[in-house]
């Protein structure tokens, strides 16, 4: 009988068809279709300026794609039906940088909610910035603002992770950092866009590969 | 009522369609203008009479007024344009917003020249703090800054959302303002002026006047047309129909 | 899942802002100085003939204060696009409106609380009669709110643009000018010992609607300004 349920393929987290996008009506990527269902990954590679940005923020509901679909669960993406179920971490981390990681973390949690069995400290020990929680963020280098960053996506509740150039800004462990960050958030069920104009390794087999191109 | 009006609106709301439609409007349009506008003048400045109090002065009117009535005409259409061009996303609603601003701003503009120039005659002051004069200034701010917010985006159809949205928020304020210059008119005791008194207009100066002002909405009409043509070929740029024009007119 | 209430995310907001804004205080200053210069500049113009000044006092200082918030106005929401706070924002999942009405309020705790708090200062270096300054700090307790909601709705539709202040100032003019009337004639009115009830309840009931109205406005000026 299990067999019989799994033969049956579940509505998938996210599926896009067809989707288009036109800037002043000079096309900026698509027709792209795929689908991205629990616990997997997907990666978008592309060269600068092959629209993976924008890609990005269609999919947040920030902007607005006019041609093909995009679902949400099945059902029209929509900001009052994906709201708090997505993150999104960008080029502009959204860190005040005037604060501490800490105070931006709380701001985060009383906005976006707060993920069961996470907390402040333990969660930034594991981004590997233990003893930066109280410095603002604007003493810290470029790596470790993106860690803080990180550490957000920790502490918020969220299947979806949209991830635009984590690796960027990263060392060697930076970027095992966020390899071994995606492959629990797979394991726990979640599921991840991360773009990159580079190669990536991950650990626990290959992930979805989509190329857009210019 | 018949199926076929919201139809035939959807497919004039498409660029190539309406590029046509109103490359077909202009001519007559820019006619009607014309033939009207010298047939009013005639009427204003030399078929009706002087008047018994203002002498000569007064003819000015003949354009003043239907400036001034086209000053609001036309933001009234801006508005609703606006409201469609955010409602229902519609390209062509956007591009008659933003073209509008410019000619509703000239209109505006020369409301003021002309009552300005009028006030010099009739009460011896280029301004005065009247609450029509005043409503209308701002008038002109609001049209001034549609057409800024409008410039002031890199990408031409965020920037006409931008303004299509502030130009909603103007309509809800021109009559705040007129109500509120109005109550500020009576408390400082300013100088209140009577544009045509409780006095009845004679036929011979009303038909000029309005033929003046159907003329005003045709010359709107025309001066649109070339407007939101030309625009629409700059927007829809990387399109097949845009190409095909742009190819026949090489080829002449 | 569990997603944040409202309250608590109202509170950590508006807690940020006004920390942040505690940590630049220098900012705060600004507009408060503005305002203290362009006050000490009028009786320099004018000369220093009492009945003049006490003529102009009233409006002089709302001006004053109307100008000196419109310079601090445009950065309601630069800080918060710049590094992508804003873009978290819209994506938490919160109801947008009343966040930004968190945000407007903060803005309007630092850049005008400080001014209606000097006020009674400028207005005695223009000899303003002390009978009026109530009504001239109830003017402004109105007016300062009502012109931060309407100027918020503005720098959010500017807020995609290239920036320009003038042209926010150019866009606020016309919004500004029943605030202006109204509680200026009510400092007149009180000034000559007439009823000045009537124009702060306008500004009172005008106020009430755009605490309701200016945050949703707010909100899709900033989903049309940032759609790019």
């Amino acid at each position: 009988m299990a067999v019989m349920t799994a033969a049956i393929p579940a509505t998938p987290l996210l599926e896009a068809r067809a989707l288009c996008f036109h800037r002043q009506d000079e096309p900026v990527f698509g027709p792209l279709d795929f689908r991205l269902d629990a616990g997997e990954l997907t990666l978008i590679e592309g060269d600068n300026g092959s629209g993976k940005t924008t890609l990005m923020r269609i999919l947040t509901g920030l902007l607005h794609a006019e041609e093909g679909e995009l679902l949400w669960r099945g059902e029209p993406l929509h900001r009052d039906r994906c709201v708090g179920d997505i993150v999104f971490l960008g080029h502009q981390l959204g860190l005040k940088s005037e604060l501490t990681p800490r105070e931006n973390l709380r701001v985060a949690i009383g906005l976006h909610g707060h993920r069961e069995h996470t907390d402040i400290d333990a969660v930034l020990a594991q981004v590997g910035l233990a003893g930066y929680g109280d410095e603002p963020v604007r003493r810290l280098s470029a790596g470790q603002k993106k860690r803080a960053a990180l550490a957000r996506l920790l502490l918020i509740p969220a299947t979806l992770w949209l991830l635009d150039e984590p690796y960027a800004n990263l060392d060697r462990t930076g970027i095992e950092l966020v390899n071994r960050l995606l492959a629990e958030h797979i394991a726990r069920g979640g599921a991840a866009l991360v773009t990159s104009h580079g190669a990536v390794g991950f650990h626990g087999g290959e992930p979805q590969r989509i190329r857009m191109h210019a | 009522m018949a199926k076929w009006i919201p139809l035939w609106l959807h497919k004039l709301s498409s660029p190539p369609t309406f590029y046509a439609f109103a490359g077909k409007v202009r001519p007559w349009a820019i006619a009607l203008a014309l033939i009207l506008g010298v047939i009013a003048l005639y009427g204003a400045l030399v078929l009706a009479p002087p008047d018994y109090q203002q002498g000569d002065d007064y003819r000015i009117i003949f354009i003043h007024v239907p400036s001034a009535w086209m000053s609001l005409f036309i933001y009234a259409v801006m508005g609703v344009s606006a409201f469609i061009a955010l409602v229902w996303r519609i390209k062509l609603a956007e591009v008659v917003a933003m073209e509008s601003a410019p000619i509703g701003a000239a209109f505006t503009f020369i409301t003021l020249v002309t009552g300005s120039l009028w006030g010099e005659r009739m009460w011896g002051t280029w301004w005065t703090w009247d609450a029509r004069l005043t409503s209308e200034l701002v008038l002109l701010f609001l049209y001034l800054g549609v057409i800024g917010l409008y410039h002031s985006f890199e990408d031409r159809r965020q920037g006409a959302r931008a303004a299509a949205f502030l130009a909603i928020i103007g309509i809800i304020n021109v009559p705040i303002v007129h109500f509120s210059v109005q109550w500020w008119n009576t408390l400082h005791q300013g100088s209140t002026v009577n544009l045509f008194g409780k006095s009845h207009i004679a036929t011979d100066m009303l038909w000029p006047l309005l033929t003046m002002m159907v003329a005003t909405k045709a010359y709107y009409v025309a001066s649109l047309c070339g407007r939101v043509r030309t625009d629409l070929l700059a927007l829809e740029g990387g399109k097949d129909w845009v190409r095909k024009i742009a190819a026949a007119e090489k080829s002449r | 899942m569990n997603h944040a209430p409202l309250a608590p995310a109202c509170a950590a907001l508006l807690r940020r802002d006004l920390t942040l804004a505690w940590r630049q205080r220098g900012d705060i200053a600004l507009p408060v100085l503005y305002a203290l210069i362009v006050s000490t500049l009028f009786p320099f113009a004018l000369g220093p003939d009492l009945a003049l000044l006490q003529r102009i006092a009233g409006g002089a200082v709302l001006v004053t204060v109307l100008l000196a918030m419109l310079l601090a106005l445009d950065a309601m929401f630069r800080s918060d696009i710049e590094d992508g706070s804003l873009e978290q924002l819209m994506l938490s999942p919160q109801p947008l409106a009343p966040m930004l009405g968190m945000k407007i309020l903060a803005h309007w705790l630092t850049t005008a609380l400080p001014l209606i708090v000097i006020a009674p200062l400028l207005a005695s270096l223009l000899h303003l009669p002390v009978a009026v300054m109530p009504v001239l700090l109830l003017a402004l307790l109105l007016a300062t709110p009502l012109i931060s909601l309407l100027g918020a709705v503005l720098v959010a539709l500017t807020a995609g643009s290239r920036r320009s202040g003038m042209l926010l100032a150019l866009m606020l003019l016309p919004l500004c000018v029943p605030v202006v009337i109204f509680a200026a004639g009510a400092l007149a009115a009180a000034q000559q010992g007439l009823p000045w009830i009537a124009p702060i309840a306008w500004l009172g009931a005008a106020l009430a609607l755009a605490v309701v109205l200016a945050p949703l406005a707010c909100a899709a000026a900033l989903r049309i300004a940032l759609d790019s």
